[in-house]
């Protein structure tokens, strides 16, 4: 009866009727699931705008034009300025602390973090203490502590003083050499900007002649000197695209020179230091998660102490080490914030300020938090990305 | 079994977004009048009100009066941190100008002077508690200007005190006008007037401005010299002179006021019957000093022939029609200014309680005397 045909009742696999078919099901919940969550955002969205327009509140981000109404510490901008510009004075002061930060924590931390493993008592008692330390306080506390017990213990504004003639120091501001644009600065910038691109082609070009034939690469003066060549010579032929300024003193007015804000160096002195204490403790972990066997055979292989640290642990540290580090630079970011408490234009106190000369509050401070996500996210990128080529390396 | 979880979530997400479109004044947290109608100031960027929002406010019960009754105690959001307007004292307690003020609008209400809840706010977060409802009422030597009364939902009431914006520096650095400070360091707090004014004045002079949160940061950066200038209202650097830990003979305040400073109550837009409950409180006390009635003398007004006074006890008028108690309909019960002048005194009183030459402040009436006596304290009759 069932000899010849392959199609028999109990092989024929049955569709369950779409009610209590389980693909259909996972569907729906999900479709469900969606619509849920997007009432819920709705309600909510429509919940504010309502509220804020029986207030009399409006909804819209029309401030962004309106005229920002005060001057802000360090910068040009006159009162009339939009909102908008100030912003963006704001998101560079924030820039200036985390480009100036982040590479000496960086640095602060490694150190910190493999010299808590040294063999010397001293250096591994000091750097546990330095955790210990800066890792239990609160940064807001630092940041204060930094400002008045620091800062403000420096000379007062009206009379600073004048180190070797090259410094104008003051509890306010810090002025250093520098240098000042004149003629041909953008064309010499581009120049440089040009020979640093074609100085990493170089760099991969050594490499890459050592890994195939062996020989020594020489990599960093074969690339920082082309750099260096190329930029002295166009610096010569441009003319004089930057002329060096030392700051001086005339009453109340120091002309030349770069100057910093005593608040920019407090809050990134106590961050960097807050922040340095916990990359330490996460490099330490991680030089102390590479397998034993790593360092055993560096030793058998002769290699001194550093050596060994610089060729086999700490390549392999840095891969584990990176994720958490990525965090402590987004915390280091946030915590920048706190610079309102010593009056230190950054992105936040420009708009608190904001808010207090009437823009209004919700909008204003959705812009603060989506800048501080831009802010985030391309850190995160950027660290991602090396993280990536990092994790390639391995078998 | 799956498919019983399926309807019973299907059923309460229907629910949901039914409520939301029957209801469209939803609201949350404090359940105050939605009056977007009646304001009309406060209505910028020509977005409509819905229609379903306007509710009556007065006899029905629904103002902020009720609630405020209903709770027991009025929430004001105050200042702690300036000696004479706003300050609290090392055992707690608090003082001040504005802070007496809180306690005639709760004698005004509840006929007891502590029955107030007092929120200290800082500059920046004043307006958003205000309109976010967390205060019944806002008296923090707060300056009356036309955007406060527009852009930030706020309604100002009669001006409490006449102020102005001035400098205070150092003894010791020479400064005698405001152009002495160009190419210095100024500090000022967020938020304020204060700012706006400084950079309007200033337009022409180079400065650095030091904005900070709170005073206390900000006084410790004017002492180690990080500023050559500190500004603010001159009541407000009055205070801090006279509390200062080297002597209020180390600072000086400059000549020059550079701004109109108005300071007085304010409350939510959108609730005229508080509104001027708070206004009259103000009012009452002014008419107190006017007619002489002082914290202590109010019981001796029982037979006084003056219908001013009767008015405004509280007590019995006799005319041809019989015996009445005049009722102004502000929504409290007649005598009402009788426990304000009792619990805080009459204008004069506070002032000088707080602010007044004998005080650590020592400031004069000048600007803030009565119309009689030359100054811009005036108020409307209390009939």
């Amino acid at each position: 009866m069932a000899t010849g045909t392959p199609f028999s009742p109990l092989m024929t696999p049955a569709r369950p009727p779409f009610w209590r078919n389980v693909k259909v099901l996972r569907a729906v919940i999900q479709i469900i699931a969606l619509l849920g969550v997007g009432v819920v955002v709705y309600v909510l969205f429509f919940n504010v705008t309502n509220n804020l327009r029986a207030r009399g509140i409006r909804t819209d981000f029309e401030f962004l034009d309106q005229p920002f109404g005060v001057r802000i510490a360090g910068s040009d901008l006159s009162p009339g300025a939009p909102v908008r510009a100030a912003l963006i004075n704001g998101v560079k002061n924030t820039l200036a602390l985390t480009v100036v930060g982040l590479p000496l924590l960086t640095i602060l931390g490694v150190l910190v973090g493999v010299g808590r493993l040294s063999a010397n008592w001293l250096v591994s008692k000091v750097s546990t203490v330095y955790v210990e330390i800066l890792r239990n306080l609160p940064p807001l506390l630092l940041i204060v502590f930094a400002f008045q017990a620091v800062i403000l213990r420096l000379p007062p504004a009206r009379s600073p003083v004048t180190p070797f003639g090259w410094f104008v120091i003051s509890n306010l501001e810090t002025h250093v050499p520098g240098f000042r644009a004149g003629e041909g600065y953008a064309t010499f910038i581009s120049i440089v900007g040009l020979a640093l691109a074609v100085g990493a082609l170089v760099w991969w070009w050594r490499t890459r002649v050592q890994q195939e034939a062996g020989a020594p690469h020489h990599r960093w003066a074969w690339s920082l000197g082309l750099v260096a060549v190329v930029a002295t010579i166009a610096y010569l032929v441009i003319g004089r695209p930057l002329t060096i300024t030392l700051p001086v003193l005339t009453g109340r007015v120091v002309d030349g020179g770069f100057r910093g804000l005593g608040a920019f160096f407090a809050v990134m002195g106590a961050l960097v230091l807050y922040t340095s204490s916990h990359v330490a403790e996460i490099v330490r972990g991680s030089i102390q998660a590479v397998p034993k066997g790593q360092t055993e055979a560096a030793s058998a292989l002769a290699l001194s102490g550093f050596q060994r640290l610089r060729f086999v642990v700490l390549p392999q540290a840095l891969r584990t080490a990176l994720p958490p580090v990525i965090n402590q630079y987004l915390n280091y970011v946030k915590n920048t914030s706190l610079a309102i408490v010593v009056g230190f234009a950054e992105v936040t106190l420009i708009a608190f300020q904001a808010i207090g000369n009437g823009q209004p509050a919700p909008q204003v401070i959705i812009t603060l938090m989506a800048a501080y996500l831009v802010f985030s996210l391309v850190i995160s990128l950027i660290i991602n990305v090396l993280n990536r080529r990092l994790r390639m390396v391995t078998r | 079994m799956k498919l019983r979880l399926i309807a019973a979530l299907a059923a309460v997400f229907l629910l949901a977004a039914c409520t939301q479109a029957a209801d469209t004044t939803t609201t949350v947290g404090t359940p105050t009048t939605a009056d977007g109608g009646v304001t009309t100031t406060a209505d910028t960027g020509g977005s409509t009100v819905p229609a379903g929002e306007t509710t009556t406010t007065g006899a029905t019960g629904d103002g902020l009066l009720a609630e405020v009754q209903a709770r027991g105690s009025v929430r004001c959001g105050i200042n702690e941190a300036v000696p004479g307007f706003g300050f609290l004292e090392a055992d707690g307690t608090r003082s001040g100008f504005d802070i007496d003020f809180c306690r005639a609008v709760a004698a005004a209400i509840f006929g007891d002077p502590e029955a107030v809840e007092f929120v200290p706010l800082t500059a920046q977060q004043r307006f958003t508690a205000l309109q976010a409802g967390e205060i019944d009422v806002l008296i923090r030597n707060t300056t009356y200007t036309a955007s406060r009364d527009g852009g930030e939902g706020a309604t100002f009431l009669s001006t409490t005190f006449y102020d102005g914006q001035g400098m205070m520096v150092r003894a010791d650095s020479g400064f005698t006008v405001l152009e002495d400070l160009a190419n210095t360091a100024i500090c000022v707090l967020s938020g304020t007037t204060t700012e706006l004014n400084l950079a309007t004045r200033f337009v022409d002079i180079p400065y650095e401005p030091l904005t900070f949160e709170e005073n206390d940061v900000l006084q410790e950066a004017f002492v180690a010299g990080q500023c050559d200038g500190w500004t603010s209202d001159k009541s407000q650097l009055a205070g801090v002179r006279s509390a200062f830990p080297e002597g209020p003979d180390a600072l000086v305040i400059l000549e020059e006021t550079f701004s109109k400073e108005p300071l007085g109550p304010a409350v939510r837009d959108g609730d005229s019957q508080w509104a001027q409950i708070v206004d009259w409180v103000v009012n009452v006390t002014i008419i107190a000093e006017e007619l002489g009635i002082e914290s202590g003398n109010v019981d001796t007004f029982a037979d006084t022939e003056n219908l001013e006074i009767r008015r405004l006890l509280g007590l019995e008028i006799e005319s041809d029609e019989g015996v009445a108690v005049f009722n102004a309909g502000l929504g409290l019960d007649p005598g009402w200014p009788a426990d304000v002048i009792t619990a805080v005194g009459n204008y004069g009183e506070i002032f000088n309680r707080n602010v007044g030459p004998d005080s650590p402040l020592g400031l004069e009436r000048e600007l803030n005397a009565l119309w009689t006596e030359g100054g811009l304290i005036y108020a409307p009759p209390f009939r």
